[in-house]
């Protein structure tokens, strides 16, 4: 596209230490650089949510007594060490926010996408490397103010991370001030990073592809992530017009959520839920792309059904507009409205299910290696499994207003976000560490972590059901205050000793990563004789991302043991000299 | 289209500009995209913000749509009525700077330096009349007492219409910024890409004003 | 502490539909999930890496996609059909009242209003008390459910009932005791940091008892609920 001169101008930018410092590691427009930072940033934040998440599941267990080791916290957020209830609910808000916003969709989305669009569909970078920038730049200003709110007086958020109004529309009502306004003011900046980010992701993918890389040749991990991108162009504009109606109730002495002048408290629930299913693919969907691809690599065969897949991860992202009044079943809203959203729910497990199902036909007859990366894959698809499968109760409605606000609920949250995007997120972690980092993560130490997850998160989440069942409901910060549940106070203890073991071994995870970054075997080219594109060059890939010239396309992604060639791979720029043609010419 | 745009949007709109290609080490063989994409990166990259202003919009509106059809005086008796008669003549000077705009480009296509520029001026008086307008009929309604805070009939006022005047405040920002560029003479029938880009954002803030006219004063 | 690990006792007349219906769910997923881990392990353990085996080309199969998507379909949306009946009955159609009040949330108390001497909601003798239902056995309670500041949420689990009380809406609930005891009323919607321990008691009691609540509350009403209580907007 651009011309000769052009090439010539910015050939300077070839060299990688041209750029000193600053333009390498902080400002950097290069596409891998921002994967990287947004993979600190969220793991970074993930600590802090974690830690949310640690002193909640203490105070559930022990409710009102000093949480060991935090008797130095400063009145009125902890008294003594004790946990006040709205710190309590400023805890599950924050721990919410900061997984969902700052967690799970910079590192699938930030890192993720960034790290691999270029590299996998073929292009030198992003289409917008300044805008690239920008964008976690902005997403860092975001974190920075939403962290800021810790610190203003009356602390942080404490209406939950769906922030229903009027509760959050008037200061008094949660004696919460500026935190609340710095939460809005942090999901909007937020949502203008995914903006930038998201244009550039589509039109990257759209524009830059290398020569037959056509789009049902793309690896599914780019198809998830073009879907996404989608969802979150579309989606986040409305929550910001939610956010911006908040905050002028707040700030500037509107109504809209305030019956008293004429407002609409469930106005609040719509927009915020209309932004919010498609959100939640918005989480799982690249979990699902980085799945199919690790699952297909480590089986050596090819992904079952590519075009299904790509064709229901359309569909999932299609349906998601219209189901989002399943989260509000007994708001008010007309029954009849009810069983519409209760029938759309239903069909939507329908593509999910077509994604399992191939999953399972992808391992069958397979050949399969069981590194850390395939271990957390499959329990991904695992974990999907049952936290999809409780969605089925919760879409129907006689049974969701019984379960509804429950535990039940807070279960289903965790195994779909812990159990899918969290388990999709450590094996694009040790999938890609390699590519990313030029070393291997240390595979023991990969599995230890992987099987104390594996069973602390089944501990911490599944008792969670029975609690829910039990009607033990959610955001209350002593359950011992009812006399129905305080039976299951036994529960309550187990789940959190797991919680703590969980947390801790993430710290196992942690080490790995800074370890083997230092001592690290040093990683090949293509250390797991995968197809696509991005395991043609070196670990790490050079500015630039292929020292030569950028690779042509032949086939799709995952032509794994082809009967065409010898080995049990077959990558997808490798052109077949003396083959009958068929290899060559196989599209999908 | 594609290959006409570079380097005027790269000065214009910094942060859209097309990826420099980095190396070509000499050789042909590389996937490097030899063919044109259909449709230029910024060209895509501006109708993606579109459709995203458009969910905005539609989350606006759609909010504005609940609390009108709730209502049950609209407008509430004891508050101003909004400015009809002007706000049509503002209408048409909006529409008529989606013409003028036309116009621009056509030029822009022919290389026709000073028909480009007298109609890239041409968009930006008509712009700024509007917005001039719209702002002197604030003042005016606020004075009337139709305040932000004057239930949701003033809020939804003030946020619809005020949202797509810092839409039309941050085109005319852009279409100065062209303009100043054409001064310089720097499109030609080859290079008109920072136009077009430009110019389709000016027809989207053109063509929701109708919808918003339609629904917040006539309806 | 085993029998507690399922539904508190039910006591009311829609709540075994609802909990066949939760049953009916539990296992359906059971089954599908049963054969799919049972798959996956299998295929798992008979596919795992040996040395010199090549795995099989195999790139899908159009027949198992379509029978795949048509089972799950189909069972879907049967499911959701059953619920919608299920729906209907407790939402849509529901009984004519025997008993009116109205129940409104505020920060953090639940204020039951029960109609006075006259028997009439809605007139100047109703009596307002915080915190305490009582409601006569085997009769059809109609409640006009309401909130005074934020939402809230109206929960009764042992009547498998849950509506969230919106400020600026009435909305209607209903339900029928099959059961006299004591039970809690918890607000299960956040509303503040008084969330927790928001709560009020239910009794359900036989007609004569009920009887007799009821001329005691009007013989001795209680103070009307102060004020200051509650914040509201400005
Ligand atoms: C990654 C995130 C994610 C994902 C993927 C999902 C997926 C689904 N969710 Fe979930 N959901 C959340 C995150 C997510 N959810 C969160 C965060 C909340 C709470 C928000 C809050 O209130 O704070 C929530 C809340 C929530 C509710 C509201 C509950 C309530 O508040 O009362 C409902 C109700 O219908 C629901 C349903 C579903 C359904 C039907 C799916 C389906 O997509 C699942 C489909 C998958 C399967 C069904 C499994 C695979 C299928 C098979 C193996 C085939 C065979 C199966 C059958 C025949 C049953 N979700
Ligand atoms: C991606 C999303 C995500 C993730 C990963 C988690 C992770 C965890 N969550 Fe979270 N959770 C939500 C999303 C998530 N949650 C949402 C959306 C809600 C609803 C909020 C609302 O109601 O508004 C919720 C609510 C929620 C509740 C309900 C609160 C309530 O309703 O009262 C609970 C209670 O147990 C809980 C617990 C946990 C635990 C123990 C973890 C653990 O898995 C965390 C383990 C991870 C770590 C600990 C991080 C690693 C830590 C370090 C590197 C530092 C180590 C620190 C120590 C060991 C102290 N969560
Ligand atoms: Cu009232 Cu929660
Ligand atoms: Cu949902």
């Amino acid at each position: 596209m651009s011309s000769t001169a052009a090439v010539a101008a910015h050939g300077a930018h070839a060299e990688p230490h041209a750029l000193g410092f600053w333009r390498t590691y902080i400002f950097s427009e290069d596409h891998k650089m921002i994967g990287k930072q947004f993979l600190f940033m969220a793991l970074f934040m993930m600590s802090i949510g974690g830690l949310m998440a640690m002193l909640m599941r203490w105070e559930l267990a022990w409710p009102e007594t000093q949480v060991p080791g935090f008797g130095w916290v400063p009145e009125p957020f902890m008294y003594e060490g004790a946990i006040p209830p709205n710190t309590y609910n400023a805890m599950f808000t924050m721990h919410a926010t900061i997984m969902i916003f700052f967690v799970v969709m910079p590192i699938l989305v930030g890192c993720f996408g960034n790290f691999l669009i270029p590299l996998m569909i073929g292009a030198r970078d992003m289409a917008f490397p300044k805008l690239n920038m920008l964008s976690f730049w902005t997403g860092a200003v975001a974190g920075v103010i939403l962290l800021s709110s810790f610190f203003v007086t009356g602390g942080p958020a404490a209406a939950g991370w769906t922030s229903y109004a009027p509760l959050s529309a008037v200061p008094i009502y949660t004696g919460v001030d500026w935190g609340q306004n710095l939460w809005c003011i942090s999901i909007i900046v937020l949502g203008a990073s995914s903006l930038m980010g998201s244009i550039n992701y589509i039109t990257t993918i759209i524009n830059m592809r290398t020569k037959g890389m056509y789009f049902f040749r793309l690896p599914l991990t780019i198809w998830s992530l073009f879907i996404t991108a989608i969802l979150l162009l579309l989606a986040l504009p409305v929550l910001t017009t939610a956010i911006a109606l908040l905050l002028f109730d707040r700030l500037g002495g509107t109504h809209f959520f305030l019956p008293a002048g004429g407002g609409e408290p469930l106005l609040w629930q719509h927009l915020f839920w209309f932004f919010g299913h498609p959100e939640v693919y918005i989480m799982i969907l690249p979990a699902m792309g980085i799945a199919s691809e690790v699952i297909a690599t480590f089986s050596r065969k090819p992904i079952f059904g590519y075009r299904a897949m790509a064709y229901a991860m359309i569909a999932i992202a299609g349906l998601s507009w219209i189901v989002w009044g399943h989260h509000m079943f007994v708001s008010g809203m007309d029954p009849v409205l009810g069983s519409g959203f209760m029938i759309t729910t239903m069909i939507i497990g329908v593509p999910s299910a077509i994604k399992t199902f191939n999953w399972l036909g992808t391992l069958y007859k397979g050949n399969i290696h069981y590194t850390a990366a395939m271990m957390n894959a499959l329990a991904f698809v695992a974990m999907f499994v049952i936290g999809g499968m409780s969605g089925i109760w919760m879409a129907c409605t006689p049974v969701d207003m019984y379960i509804h606000d429950t535990y039940f609920i807070v279960a289903h949250i965790h195994y779909v976000l812990f159990g899918g995007s969290l388990f999709g997120v450590f094996a694009g972690i040790t999938y890609w560490y390699p590519k990313m980092f030029g070393r291997m993560m240390n595979e023991t130490l990969g599995k230890i972590h992987f099987w104390i997850t594996f069973v602390s998160f089944n501990c911490t989440f599944f008792p969670m059901h029975i609690l829910g069942m039990a009607g033990h409901m959610r955001r209350i910060y002593n359950p011992q205050q009812y006399d129905f549940l305080k039976p299951i106070i036994p529960i309550n203890e187990f789940i959190s000793i797991s919680a703590f073991v969980l947390g801790a071994a993430q710290f196992l995870l942690l080490a790995n990563i800074i370890w083997s970054y230092f001592k690290g075997a040093k990683a090949t080219e293509n250390p797991w004789y995968a197809n696509t594109l991005e395991w043609t060059t070196p670990s790490p890939p050079p500015h630039g991302n292929w020292p030569g010239p950028v690779p042509i396309v032949y086939r799709g992604p995952y032509e794994y043991s082809s009967p065409g060639v010898a080995e049990d791979y077959l990558p997808q720029s490798q052109l077949l000299e003396h083959s009958t043609g068929a290899a060559n010419k196989r599209t999908h | 289209m594609a290959p006409r745009m570079t380097a005027s949007t790269a000065k214009i709109l910094p942060l859209v500009a097309p990826i420099r290609r980095i190396r070509s080490s000499g050789s042909s063989a590389g996937g490097d995209q030899s063919e044109r994409p259909f449709i230029s990166s910024a060209m895509l990259a501006i109708m993606m913000l579109i459709a995203s202003e458009m969910m905005l919009f539609s989350g606006l509106i759609g909010s504005f749509l609940i609390f009108r059809l709730q209502a049950a005086f609209w407008p509430p008796p004891a508050l101003p009525r909004l400015p009809i008669a002007v706000t049509w003549v503002n209408t048409f000077v909006l529409l008529s700077s989606a013409l003028t705009m036309t116009l621009a480009l056509r030029a822009a296509h022919r290389s026709r330096q000073r028909l480009l520029r007298r109609y890239l001026l041409a968009t930006l008086a008509l712009g700024v009349t509007f917005l001039a307008v719209q702002g002197s009929e604030w003042v005016r309604l606020v004075a009337h007492g139709l305040k932000l805070s004057s239930g949701v009939y003033g809020g939804t006022f003030y946020l619809l219409i005020g949202c797509h005047g810092a839409h039309v405040t941050a085109g005319v920002i852009w279409l100065a910024c062209v303009a100043m560029a054409a001064m310089g003479g720097r499109y030609n029938a080859r290079n008109a890409g920072g136009i077009e880009v430009c110019a389709v954002y000016w027809y989207f803030v053109c063509a929701v004003w109708p919808l918003l006219f339609g629904l917040v004063y006539l309806m | 502490m085993l029998e507690h690990m399922y539904f508190p006792h039910d006591i009311s007349t829609f709540g075994p539909q609802i909990d066949r219906l939760f049953l009916l769910i539990f296992w359906l997923v059971l089954v599908v999930w049963t054969a799919v881990m049972i798959t996956m392990v299998v295929f798992m353990i008979r596919y795992r890496a040996r040395p010199g085996r090549k795995a099989e080309y195999i790139e899908g199969n159009s027949r198992l996609e379509i029978i795949w998507t048509t089972a799950t379909a189909a069972i879907l949306i049967v499911l959701a059909f059953m619920s919608r009946s299920t729906w209907a009955d407790i939402k849509e159609h529901g009984p004519p009242g025997d008993v009116f009040y109205a129940v409104t949330g505020k920060q953090f108390n639940w204020e039951f209003t029960y109609p006075g001497p006259d028997g009439k909601l809605g007139t100047k003798d109703d009596i307002i008390v915080e915190n305490e239902l009582h409601v006569p056995v085997n009769k059809v309670v109609r409640i006009d459910l309401t909130s005074k500041d934020v939402i809230h949420s109206f929960y009764l689990p042992n009547m498998r009932l849950r509506q969230d009380a919106v400020p600026g809406r009435i909305i209607h609930v209903w339900f029928e005791a099959t059961e006299t005891g004591q039970y809690e009323i918890p607000c299960s919607q956040l509303c503040g940091f008084g969330h927790s321990g928001m709560k009020g008691n239910l009794t359900v009691q036989s007609q004569e008892d009920f009887d007799k609540w009821l001329k005691d509350l009007y013989a001795n009403p209680p103070a009307p609920p102060s004020a200051t209580e509650g914040a509201s907007p400005k």
